[in-house]
């Protein structure tokens, strides 16, 4: 009963730092934060402000150095590799600023890439799952092109497919339109906006005021702390 | 990560760049290719010396005069050359444990009929060397007790001889000239090939009792028999060996080598290919350990594209632990790598091996009737599991290196 009540990340006192030869440069101050299942949450700040940084912890890419993160009330901080890469297999996603599809290879195989790792997602099944995630972003023409074939929109929306096909708890997009020009931007958004219509958590990293609007609520920070975190008034309609 | 996703992912990093990896895999072809036509050539050469032992037969023993070497092999025939006496050879006859004795004298000097001339090996020899030797008449007759009696001039010629002095025609009734002397041929023996790496056809055998008077000869060069059917090889060897002691006067010593006085040589068939098959299973061991030092440089270029995979890969390698790559997957993924590398490589190797050792046999077979193409299964059983043993074994090393990476660092390196 008491995990069903625990929020999906509750973070207390999150410190971060990174140690260059014993040279500690911090990078997160004291952050507290809960996002429940469902939210669609905005990580808004300048570059260098620590926005980053703070979702690949959220993401289990990265280590905090001290505080404390309870993903659905667990202590990250005591999991072992293994148990972090389960996670990261089954329960979160990410799409990044760089796309990050492996060159020469088809989009069907970038998008199935994830399944190689899913415990399981039987092989028989992953065929099936790719069309369906390719479908949903509007690729199915372009199943079989080479990534490096595809424009930079094109390539965000495969590496959407990628990131649903696991059908995770948690999506992580770092600067998704970050590289993109503004209608494929709008039509990467588009498809963030309908993951969290679906259901899915979404938490999106951007320095870019616009691009934030589109969630329903913001965290701002600068210089390494939360300066605010508001509900989203003036969402612009769907 | 399922098996099936790792050939996969193994065989899409060797077809990525098929010149690269032929080329990695090239200290490793040569290298499974050098182990499998070594071992090959030393399995086939195996069957020429059992073939040019089975051709005298497992009871045949011989004697040569002459002091045997510090080491025990023969260095030192010369001296006491003439210590085998035709009274030594009524003696050995007299004995119950040996038959069939056959004393020869080897004669040099050409052989010559019409125009046609060659440098044969003349041996004179008594007809039990047919059956020792396993000599069959092909054409005319083998000389006989009467032959060797009156000492005539006949002789017996190998096919090769018939060959070249008469081509085609019939040489039996034909005189040549040997040395000084006109001999009578009187049959030619069927083709045998090879007997320890002498061509036995270009021999011309005439009676041991001619060979003696025209020489002038007092002694022997070499004596074959078999050991009695009653008694075991051994035992007429030590029979043989202390009957020529007594005669010679030779006291063999109490302690250490008995054979260390004698002025003769004795072998059996079994210690004659002892002899050979240790010579040969020691070039084979030299050649195959120079053949599996060239596995090991190939196992150091394997080592070598991996670290540069790694690291052209860095990112890849980041993306995969952010989709949910245990380090175990990334680990497997590179070995599987190097593995599959080496497997091909290796497997390339025994085929361009096999290649090699057709064209040895087909050459090899042109001088040695005897050699045959041989392929040792466990040789190339050996030498695969060493390729992929070398492809792990330095795979590590690299594998390591990547699966240790953090995933974010991984991505973010350029």
């Amino acid at each position: 009963m008491e995990k069903k009540t625990a929020p999906l990340i509750e973070i207390k006192g999150l410190h971060k730092s990174y140690f260059n030869d014993e040279l500690e440069t911090p990078v997160l101050f004291d952050i507290n934060l809960k996002i429940e299942k469902g939210e669609f949450v905005a990580i808004r700040g300048p570059s260098g402000s620590g926005k980053s940084t703070l979702m690949h912890i959220l993401g289990f890419l990265d280590h905090h150095t001290s505080g404390s993160y309870l993903f659905e009330g667990q202590p990250v901080s005591r999991m072992d590799e293994d148990s972090l890469a389960k996670i990261r297999a089954q329960r979160v996603s990410f799409v990044f600023q760089a796309f990050n599809l492996l060159p020469r290879t088809s989009v069907l195989q970038n998008v199935q890439l994830p399944l190689l790792y899913h415990p399981t997602i039987a092989p028989s099944e992953r065929r099936e799952r790719a069309e369906k995630a390719i479908a949903a972003v509007g690729l199915t023409d372009r199943m079989y092109n080479l990534s490096n074939q595809l424009s930079g929109g094109q390539k965000q929306r495969v590496a959407i497919a990628r990131a649903l096909i696991t059908e995770p708890d948690v999506i992580f997009a770092d600067e998704p339109t970050g590289n993109l020009d503004s209608v494929s931007g709008a039509h990467v958004m588009e498809a963030l906006e309908k993951l969290h219509t679906d259901g899915h958590t979404v938490i999106l990293v951007t320095h870019d005021q616009r691009t934030a609007d589109h969630a329903r609520r913001t965290i701002e920070i600068y210089d390494g702390r939360i300066k605010s975190d508001t509900p989203n008034v003036k969402r612009p309609p769907l | 990560m399922r098996n099936r996703d790792l050939l996969t992912l193994a065989t899409r990093g060797l077809t990525a760049n098929v010149s690269r990896s032929l080329l990695t895999m090239l200290g490793i072809i040569i290298g499974v290719g050098a182990v499998v036509l070594m071992t090959g050539i030393g399995k086939s050469m195996e069957g020429v010396i059992l073939g040019q032992i089975s051709a005298l037969g497992p009871r045949t023993l011989a004697l040569w005069p002459g002091k045997q070497g510090p080491e025990g092999g023969s260095a030192s025939l010369r001296s006491d050359f003439d210590a085998l006496t035709f009274a030594d050879i009524e003696a050995i006859r007299s004995l119950d444990t040996v038959t069939s004795v056959a004393p020869m004298i080897l004669m040099t000097g050409r052989a010559i009929y019409g125009r046609e001339q060659m440098e044969p090996s003349t041996v004179g020899a008594t007809p039990e060397f047919y059956s020792n030797q396993k000599i069959e008449i092909d054409v005319g007759r083998l000389h006989d007790e009467t032959d060797e009696r009156t000492a005539r001039k006949v002789a017996v010629i190998g096919s090769d001889v018939a060959a070249e002095l008469f081509w085609n025609s019939n040489p039996v009734g034909e005189r040549i000239q040997l040395g000084e002397e006109k001999f009578t041929v009187i049959g030619v023996v069927k083709p045998i090939g090879t007997q320890f790496f002498q061509n036995v056809d270009e021999r011309i055998i005439v009676p041991n009792s001619t060979a003696r008077a025209v020489t002038r000869r007092t002694y022997l060069d070499m004596v074959t028999m078999q050991a009695a059917d009653d008694v075991s090889v051994d035992l007429a060897k030590k029979d043989v060996e202390s009957l020529l002691r007594a005669r010679h006067g030779i006291i063999a010593p109490l302690t250490g080598d008995p054979t260390e006085n004698d002025d003769f040589l004795m072998r059996t068939a079994q210690q004659a290919q002892d002899t050979l098959g240790a010579v040969s299973l020691g070039l084979t061991l030299f050649i195959t350990t120079v053949a599996g030092i060239s596995l090991v440089v190939g196992g150091i270029g394997i080592m070598n594209i991996m670290l540069v995979a790694v690291t052209e890969r860095t990112q890849e390698i980041g993306l995969r632990k952010a989709l949910g790559a245990r380090r175990r997957d990334i680990l497997a993924q590179f070995l599987a790598e190097s593995a599959f590398l080496t497997f091909t490589g290796g497997l390339i190797g025994i085929a361009s091996g096999l290649v090699l050792m057709v064209i040895v046999a087909r050459v090899a077979g042109e001088f040695l009737a005897d050699y045959r193409f041989a392929w040792s299964i466990s040789s190339i059983v050996l030498a695969v599991s060493m390729a992929i043993g070398t492809g792990l074994l330095f795979g590590i090393y690299p594998a390591r290196k990547a699966a240790d990476l953090s995933p974010i660092e991984a991505m973010r390196y350029e």
